[in-house]
């Protein structure tokens, strides 16, 4: 099959590290494709192997087994070809200092086509890093957003980006998510892992999960994504007890905790709308304080996933 | 790369400093050969001030700046240059960045190698350049073709330390361990020289007085000591290569 621009092809991947009691299997061999287009988010507790897979297509990481490749070009040698398609930003936060700001996104920037760092320049104005201080006076957001902006900047088919709004503040995160969003809408290629529930379901069009090595079905990672959506927190004017839960339970209420007047439920798929308005016009209920909806954190996802352990 | 640029200056002035003060006790040298000598508490010693009595000022000024300045000024220099060039980047942990650009680790490899080599190798040939002009302060002539050979033996001596310094760096990720296990060996090194049973065993014997005063007599390199330091530095980069293709960021 002829691969289209912008696609990744994985088949079979495996990296073994050497541990302390022997081999420790870093990426399991598993098959995926990803594109061409559209943004695709990794998800997985620290140690899932995701910046190993990240680094093994980019050829940072020479895989123990199996093959990628980017727009059908396999990964040989050092994988200079497949870096000269993908523009990648890494999740350590390791710049150097000594270099003002501009300084610096021009050595992130060279081996690229002409343009590039004027790109770069224009997206680091548009962030507000101030590109004349030297890099060692950056905060943490700052010098992920400095990386990020080297990372957008190229224009290629592929981009990887490693924890890209890792320590940004949530305005930035924000605003780092519209500009993936517009580079993916360009056609690009994202992958990208993250630990951040709300912006990989706000940007990404396919999420994956990871655990020790391996993929989960996407199947199964989609419907309990679906699930998230509708877990919902509700915060009574009392603190609830055993009848208010029944009474829950008996509006169609699945799952529900409780601690103090805080409620936690998930609204059942097909009539959520409906038992969520009964439930808040329900007045044999103590008074609604606070309500959220569908913002599972990432670490109940993980939690059903995986279980309590490596989260 | 820049701070680089600022300790090759220093080393650059360092070493022609230490040039202008031998130029200028020479007189004083000269005059005083017959009880340095007698003075020179080891026979190495004796020998290279044994050598400067019967030669004159040329053997002095070649064991000033490159047995003197260029072995142990020189030699730390190529250690501390190499050091930082791979296992620098892990320590301060921007080696990804650095290979996760879209060049080939070859290249990669090659330009910090040569920026450090260069580093370390002219500031050799520019205080050897100085010293026919100092000649005058002394009235005496320096011919510039044996000082640029010279100089040319004493940076592939330099440089085949610097391949095995930057060889170490290729696979350490601590320059500052690196470094301090380094410089401990050429010390030793170093200092063996000097002790006559072992003196054989030092690797100085390859930039050794008698190399530079040959130089002199033969205008030319003597291949037989150079022949093996260029199979030394190819043998340090191919391996540095090799090594640095499969590091793990």
């Amino acid at each position: 099959m002829l691969a289209r621009s912008g696609q990744i092809r994985v088949e079979g991947l495996t990296r073994r590290f050497r541990g302390p009691q022997g081999g420790v299997v870093a990426v399991q061999p598993f098959d995926l494709t990803v594109g061409p287009g559209g943004v695709t988010g990794i998800l997985g507790p620290n140690g899932s192997g995701k910046s190993t897979l990240l680094r093994m297509i980019l050829g940072l990481v020479p895989p123990g087994a199996g093959a990628t490749s980017v727009d059908g070009m396999p990964l040989t040698g050092d994988g200079l070809t497949i870096r000269e398609r993908v523009a990648y930003a890494p999740g350590e936060l390791a710049v150097y200092g000594e270099l003002t700001g501009k300084a610096h996104l021009r050595w992130l920037t060279a081996g690229r086509r002409r343009g590039t760092l004027a790109r770069a320049i224009e997206l680091a104005d548009e962030l507000g890093l101030p590109l004349r201080r030297r890099v060692r006076g950056y905060s943490h957001g700052m010098k992920r957003q400095l990386l990020l902006a080297a990372a957008l900047a190229p224009q290629v088919p592929v981009r990887i980006l490693d924890e890209p709004t890792e320590g940004l503040d949530p305005s930035k995160r924000a605003q780092i998510v519209d500009l993936l969003a517009r580079d993916a809408a360009r056609g690009t290629t994202i992958l990208l892992s993250s630990h951040h529930l709300g912006e990989v379901d706000r940007v990404c069009d396919r999420i994956l999960f990871m655990r020790a090595g391996r993929l989960i079905d996407e199947e199964e990672a989609r419907s309990l994504f679906r699930r998230a959506r509708r877990v919902t927190r509700l915060t009574l004017a009392q603190p609830a007890d055993a009848t208010t839960i029944e009474h829950l339970e008996g509006l169609g209420a699945e799952e529900v905790s409780s601690d103090g007047p805080r409620l936690r439920f998930v609204l059942p798929e097909a009539t959520h709308r409906a038992t969520l308005a009964a439930i808040l016009a329900d007045e044999s209920l103590p008074a609604p304080q606070a309500l959220s909806f569908g913002d599972a954190s990432l670490e109940e996802i993980y939690r059903t996933l995986y279980g309590s352990e490596g989260i | 790369m820049r701070s680089l640029l600022l300790y090759t200056l220093l080393y650059t002035i360092v070493m022609e400093l230490m040039l202008v003060a031998a130029v200028l006790y020479w007189p004083d040298f000269e005059q005083n050969v017959d009880a340095l000598r007698l003075l020179a508490p080891i026979k190495s010693v004796k020998d290279i001030v044994q050598e400067i009595e019967q030669e004159g000022v040329i053997p002095y000024i070649t064991s000033q700046q490159f047995f003197k300045g260029g072995n142990t000024l020189g030699t730390a220099a190529a250690v501390l240059f190499a050091v930082g060039a791979v296992a620098g980047e892990a320590h301060r942990g921007t080696l990804e960045l650095l290979l996760a650009r879209p060049y080939s680790r070859l290249r990669i490899l090659s330009e910090r190698w040569l920026f450090g080599a260069v580093c370390c190798c002219l500031p050799v040939f520019l205080t050897s350049a100085t010293i026919p002009w100092m000649g005058s302060w002394i009235d005496e002539d320096f011919d510039i073709v044996p000082l640029m050979l010279c100089s040319v033996h004493e940076s592939l001596f330099l440089l085949a330390v610097y391949g095995a310094a930057f060889f170490c760096s290729t696979i350490g990720s601590n320059p500052t361990r690196i470094a301090l296990v380094l410089l401990f060996v050429s010390t030793f090194q170093f200092a063996i020289y000097f002790i006559e049973v072992v003196t054989k065993w030092s690797l100085y014997r390859l930039a050794d007085l008698k190399d530079f005063t040959k130089i002199y007599e033969d205008y030319a390199l003597d291949w037989t000591v150079c022949g093996p330091l260029v199979a030394a530095i190819v043998l340090s980069f191919t391996a540095s290569y090799l090594a640095f293709r499969r590091r793990l960021p």
